[in-house]
């Protein structure tokens, strides 16, 4: 469990938030990953397709130069003092002489439009040498008959030949970079060739081209000839000191394509366009420079990604910020109705889950605050009823009275009585204090009424009789205290008293399926038993009704004001009784009146069976 | 509690943003990063002087590659030490990342150097070192096997018995006195060649005209000279032709230049030793590059010598070397 404790989120807000930022986690990564790959892919192909077609620029270029230099080679060629001159066989002569100077000013005319050719220049087979150049002293002939673009062409048999870039060395002190075309021409008929025409390129014309091509910081473009020598490259001298190298063979053996080459732990890519003349063009790619703006686009999308992300997390966190406030506002609220602050109310205007749960919320504790003030009420009527049934237990009058019969008693002698009588009522007194319990087991309500009764017969001696005749099986059950000495009290003064037979008390009392009945009957006068039990009923009535004001005082009130008994006390005492036993035991609980005009009252206590419990 | 964990996540939140921030600002850092700035002072900014506009042509190549700016900062004589010193001195204060110095003297640059040093700039080196000093690395041509290729040279056309003398240029520099000893112990080992006393032409054309001619007449039988450097070679050459002893006197030289082609092609002068600028400067900052970053460099870096003669002049390589193509 211990590694997971991180993840242990105690509010939702924070697991909504992990939620949310991990699924943009994902989301961003999955996105700035695949935007690399594909945006990456794609640059590659563009800087190879760019490269592709400036290599293939490049090399039409180039052609389109060798192609000029032989179109002037060849209308050089066709031209009448240059047939002449090659046909010549002897160098002397004045024949000679002005030949020579006719294609010198024809090689003069058609180099002076174009700056891009270096030099014409014939050497005939017959030693004789013209060129276009009036500046500068043209070797000897046999050292220009000893140079390779003239042994080349007379091998070629009048086919054109190309040379790479050379230095050209045929005037005297002068060493130009060219790129020479040279071919035999026909001499007589005896099928030697009558001398070499030469056309000399200006390199700076390639190099200016290539040069000028930038692909990337490190991209370059160079020239191969047919025979694998570089007619340009950029970094010459580097490659032919070993410092650097290209893949001459696997170039010379490629056709036009694209090729990544790794030599010596350097890869390169390269891009080959072959050009009409053997020629190949080839563009030189690194593909780490490449990868230089694949780096770029990595750090970018990784920038993009984290910023996202950074603003993702934010509004993530605000947002389950804003989706909890109305539960972290309900669980304060809560928090206050626990601590007993009921008059909290919880007001969201959102018609949501939320808002419905506000508004159950409210519902609840206004129901809950209800109930507490009920409780409340109620607690205070039973305590109110409570006293005044300790009232009416130890009513002044009955001490009196039962004090004043033991004197009388002890004046008279009757010393046996005295001692039963005030035993009698140490023992009601004790009982009646009992330990403060609200409920006793009918036993002991039932020894407590025996020591009402004996002192009350002893005191209306002859007056009446009395009997207890309870089933032994719900002795042990729970009664609310004081419950019988009331309705006693009342047979004997509103019953009994006034007879003049003696009367006779009975209580009695049964198991009746869940409940108790007690039954308190007597033989006396009677009463309305009608009235009685309407009277018991307003007064439960008005009692819930002003729930408010405590229910002993209405029904004492009502008592005071009741007919049925002619003695105040002794209605009080009845509906005081009956409100208690509402009150702890609720409805369908309390007393019930029977009557019958000189036949008796009897008088039903009506409680739910409670055993004792051990405690 | 629960406020402990929200402000964890405000915590996270903000620490994320904070790192996105400094990504952020990294990436502009990063893309505004200027170049690293290198000087190069050669001996000599003239743009007549082809070795030093190749050494260039290198310097500009490799710093395309190595992504590094470049600042040329050279005199227009290369006798003008104070000038190169007063360009070392305004170097050190705008505080480049590296400098390449050709210095143009072997002591007097030493205080300048110093102060390179101290301000924590990579020193590198090329074509001439500085004395006391030691610079990240010397790139340049080991002249002592210079002087030893031009010292076979010249001895596998003689024969046990033939005369022999060294013309070198200045009493004293290091480049003269190591290519002397590379040309003297690989000529020791012709048997029986007489080798004459050096003479120094004090890198005068005139000097060593009148010192050739000297010796063609104090040694009529002399057979071979060598001369070390450009100037010697020229003056030489031209005694040796006006005395009609061309391919009698065997020549073999040191560097290139147009009046050595010359020389060369008329048969006066048989073989040159060259070296390879082009390379000088590329290795040059390649190096000044990888020690700036603080990679380690060999102090030392030797770019090698090339035999030009007559019959290799026209090769595809040597063109290269002894006709600089310069834009």
């Amino acid at each position: 469990m211990k590694p997971l404790r991180w993840f242990q989120f105690k509010s939702i807000h924070t697991s909504i938030a992990i939620a949310f930022s991990l699924l943009i986690i994902c989301t961003t990564l999955v996105l700035s990953y695949n935007t690399y790959r594909v945006s990456s892919g794609a640059v590659t192909d563009n800087s190879l397709q760019y490269t592709a077609q400036l290599v293939e620029q490049v090399s039409m270029n180039i052609n389109t130069y060798i192609a000029n230099m032989q179109s002037i080679s060849e209308l050089a060629a066709r031209q009448e003092p240059l047939r002449r001159l090659s046909m010549l066989e002897e160098a002397g002569g004045g024949g000679a002489a002005r030949l020579k100077e006719e294609t010198e000013r024809l090689f003069q005319s058609i180099v002076s439009s174009r700056s891009d050719i270096a030099a014409i220049m014939f050497v005939g087979s017959s030693g004789i040498v013209a060129s276009s150049r009036e500046d500068a002293v043209p070797k000897s002939y046999k050292e220009l008959s000893g140079q390779d673009w003239y042994r080349q062409a007379i091998e070629a048999d009048g086919e054109t030949v190309i040379s790479s870039s050379r230095v050209q060395h045929l005037f005297e002190q002068e060493y130009r970079w060219v790129v020479s075309l040279s071919r035999a021409l026909p001499g007589t008929e005896k099928g030697m060739p009558g001398g070499v025409l030469l056309v000399d390129l200006n390199f700076s014309v390639i190099n200016d081209l290539c040069s000028r091509i930038h692909m990337g910081s490190r991209g370059y473009v160079f020239l191969l000839d047919p025979e694998g020598s570089l007619v340009y490259h950029p970094q010459q001298q580097l490659v032919y000191s070993g410092l650097k190298s290209e893949a001459v063979d696997a170039i010379l053996a490629s056709d036009d394509r694209t090729f990544e080459f790794e030599a010596g732990g350097v890869r390169k890519i390269y891009t080959v366009h072959s050009s009409g003349y053997g020629w190949k063009t080839v563009g030189v790619n690194d593909p780490d420079e490449l990868g230089g703006s694949k780096g770029y686009m990595q750090r970018a999308a990784a920038l993009w990604g984290i910023l996202c992300l950074a603003v993702a997390l934010a509004i993530s966190v605000i947002l389950s910020r804003r989706l909890m406030k109305p539960v972290k506002a309900l669980n304060s609220n809560m928090k206050l109705v626990e601590k007993g602050h009921f008059d909290t109310r919880t007001d969201f205007d959102s018609p949501n889950e939320f808002g419905r749960l506000a508004r159950t919320f409210n519902l609840m504790t206004a129901k809950i605050k209800e109930l507490m003030e009920q409780v409340v009420q109620e607690q205070e009527d039973k305590r109110v009823s409570e006293l005044k049934a300790l009232q009416a237990q130890i009513h002044p009058h009955f001490l009196y009275n039962t004090l004043d019969s033991i004197i009388w008693m002890a004046e008279t002698g009757k010393m046996n009585e005295v001692v039963r009588m005030t035993s009698a009522l140490s023992k009601l007194l004790r009982t009646s204090i009992s330990k403060g319990e609200e409920r006793v087991p009918i036993r002991r309500e039932l020894a407590h009424i025996e020591h009402y009764l004996t002192i009350q017969s002893i005191r209306y001696r002859d007056k009446f009789t009395y009997e207890v005749d309870v089933d032994p099986d719900i002795l042990d059950c729970l009664i609310l205290k004081i419950v019988l000495q009331p309705l006693v009290e009342n047979a004997i003064y509103h019953g009994i008293k006034n007879m003049a037979d003696p009367g006779h008390i009975r209580i009695s009392g049964c198991a009746a399926g869940e409940d108790i009945v007690l039954i308190v009957e007597d033989n006396g006068t009677g009463t309305d038993a009608d009235q009685l039990n309407r009277m018991l009923a307003q007064a439960e009535e008005a009692a819930s009704r002003t729930a408010a004001a405590p229910a002993g005082v209405g029904g004492q009130g009502q008592g005071g004001g009741s007919t049925a008994s002619k003695g105040g006390s002794g209605g009080v005492g009845l509906h005081n009784v009956n409100h208690r036993l509402r009150l702890n035991y609720g409805e369908g609980y309390g007393l019930r009146f029977e009557s019958e005009w000189e036949e008796g009252t009897t008088v039903y206590v009506r409680i739910p069976r409670v055993p004792r419990q051990e405690e | 509690m629960r406020n402990m964990r929200t402000g964890r996540i405000l915590v996270i939140a903000a620490l994320l943003a904070a790192a996105a921030a400094a990504v952020w600002w990294a990436g502009q850092h990063w893309r505004q990063q200027p170049a690293p700035v290198i000087w190069f002072m050669p001996k000599t900014a003239a743009p007549e002087m082809e070795f030093w506009q190749v050494m260039l042509q290198g310097v500009h190549t490799a710093a395309a590659e190595v992504g590094a700016e470049i600042r040329v900062a050279g005199t227009a004589e290369e006798a003008d030490v104070e000038g190169q010193i007063t360009l070392l001195e305004q170097a050190v204060r705008e505080k480049p990342q590296a400098i390449i110095l050709a210095a143009t003297d072997y002591n007097r640059l030493m205080p300048a150097v110093t102060q390179v040093r101290e301000a924590g700039i990579t020193l590198v080196t090329v074509d001439s070192g500085v004395s006391g000093e030691p610079a990240a690395s010397l790139i340049a041509t080991d002249n002592y096997e210079a002087g030893r290729k031009a010292g076979a040279v010249l001895g596998s056309m003689l024969e046990p018995g033939d005369t022999a003398a060294v013309i070198s240029f200045v009493k004293g520099s290091t480049t003269a006195m190591e290519r002397e000893a590379g040309v003297r112990d690989s000529m020791s080992e012709v048997s029986g060649l007489r080798l004459l006393e050096t003479r120094y032409s004090d890198s005068s054309i005139e000097q060593a005209y009148q010192l050739t001619r000297d010796l063609l007449e104090q040694e009529p039988g002399i057979k071979a000279v060598a001369a070390l450097n450009e100037m010697t070679v020229v003056g030489a050459a031209r005694a040796i032709e006006e005395a009609g002893l061309a391919g009698t006197v065997r020549l073999v030289g040191f560097d290139s230049s147009m009046d050595e082609i010359a020389y060369m092609e008329r048969g006066v002068l048989d073989a040159t030793v060259v070296q390879r600028p082009f390379n000088m400067g590329y290795l040059a900052v390649r190096t000044a590059a990888s020690a700036a970053a603080g990679d380690r460099v060999e102090p030392s870096i030797d770019t090698g010598s090339v035999v030009i003669t007559r019959s290799n002049m026209y090769t595809q390589e040597n063109q290269k070397l002894l006709f600089p193509f310069v834009e």
